[in-house]
């Protein structure tokens, strides 16, 4: 006999061998919480949308003070109102992908719909890098070619000779901090796809080389 | 979700739940990781089912769910390593059907099946169901002719791995 109909014949037989639920089995069973993937994405998706819209609501009102020393509050309400219409379009994406995310769809298809929501997401946070990359460099280009407005904000006692160490500490101060921020952010989606991609994206690329 | 519709999936979900069964046998080893991923596929099951229109069988569509959940959604759970091989516990119960050498080569071909790959073990899986290439093709999302050509690679794979 071939191996595979003697595999066959094995399959058909193991068949009665299962253990069979009761009513009461299934019923506990279904009320038991999932875990799956796209559960999990979804709520790190929502704490993202979050943490960022967070992050903007806590500048403190001191720091808007140091934009108006630099006439810069105008153009910080206008890119204010900017980036409010972005999140909102990026929020309404992430629930249109979400939502056409079926389980009953091939499992290609699934794969695709599970990916594309998570890269609309993915996409946000890039978005709010660039944004805080580009506004840090624009903001500190802006200030630093000002160093009398600077100082004068930050130290409007101090006139000394201490001035140019100061400058060059606060210059130090801001990238050592954006690096910091870029960096533990970079770790951040390391984790997260990791643990929760890395099986999806094996399995998907599979289909595509296979599809080409 | 209302009482009767629970009711009529309990009942409907009693009647085919080998099904499932036979997806965990594919994808799991030991008999926690069974477990587990039984409980999941039969959530996403109770999930879908009040979009489930009849207009297809019903394990028709647990086939689909079921693989879905394991090549997607699913994620391994921790506990998997610390139970005995479901394998070798299968094995020991059937002596009396098969003499040793088919047995053995039994047990190999498992063992193979679990080194595959996950699409591939889902393509083994509707093989061994009897599904055509057109139902392979349409639950995976690959054309016919590909499916044909990645089933055939498999069976070669596993018989290769039988006879050196």
């Amino acid at each position: 006999m071939d191996e595979l109909d003697l595999l066959k014949k094995d399959w058909k037989r193991q068949e009665s061998s299962y253990p069979t639920l009761n009513y009461e089995d299934i019923y506990k069973l279904i009320h038991k919480k999932s875990s799956s993937i796209v559960k999990w994405i979804f709520i790190i998706c929502i704490l993202e949308f979050m943490f960022w819209g967070f992050l903007n609501l806590i500048i403190p009102d001191s720091y808007l003070e140091i934009y108006e020393q630099f006439h810069l509050k105008k153009f910080m309400f206008i890119t204010q109102g900017i980036h409010y219409a972005i999140v909102l379009y990026f929020i309404f994406l992430f629930y249109k992908n979400f939502k056409a995310i079926s389980i009953i769809d091939n499992t290609n298809l699934l794969m695709k719909k599970i990916l594309r929501t998570r890269k609309t997401v993915n996409y946000y946070v890039y978005y709010n890098i660039i944004l805080y990359v580009v506004l840090s460099i624009v903001l500190n280009i802006i200030m630093f070619s000002q160093p009398e407005v600077l100082l004068e904000t930050f130290l409007p006692e101090n006139t000394t000779a201490e001035n140019g160490k100061f400058i060059s500490i606060l210059l130090i101060v801001q990238v050592i901090t954006l690096l910091l921020v870029c960096g533990l952010l970079w770790l951040y989606y390391r984790i997260i796809y990791g643990i929760l991609l890395s099986k999806l994206k094996k399995n998907y690329k599979e289909l595509e080389t296979l599809e080409f | 979700m209302n009482k009767e519709l629970e009711y009529k999936f309990i009942s409907e979900f009693q009647k085919n739940q080998n099904v499932i069964h036979k997806v965990c046998r594919i994808y799991t080893t030991n008999q926690d990781a069974h477990n587990d991923l039984f409980q999941e596929i039969t959530i996403q099951l109770w999930k879908a089912y009040p979009k489930f229109r009849g207009d297809s069988k019903l394990s028709t569509w647990m086939y689909r769910i079921g693989l879905n959940t394991a090549i997607t959604l699913y994620r391994k759970s921790k506990r998997s390593v610390r139970t005995q091989d479901f394998d070798t516990v299968l094995h020991k119960i059937k002596s009396t059907d098969y003499d040793d050498t088919e047995e053995q080569q039994l047990k190999l071909m498992y063992k193979a099946i679990h080194q595959l790959s996950d699409i591939d073990k889902a393509l083994i899986f509707l093989y061994l169901e009897d599904k055509n290439y057109k139902e392979i093709s349409e639950t995976i999302g690959i054309s016919e002719v590909n499916a044909r050509v990645k089933m055939n690679r498999i069976k070669t794979r596993l018989k290769k791995l039988l006879n050196p």
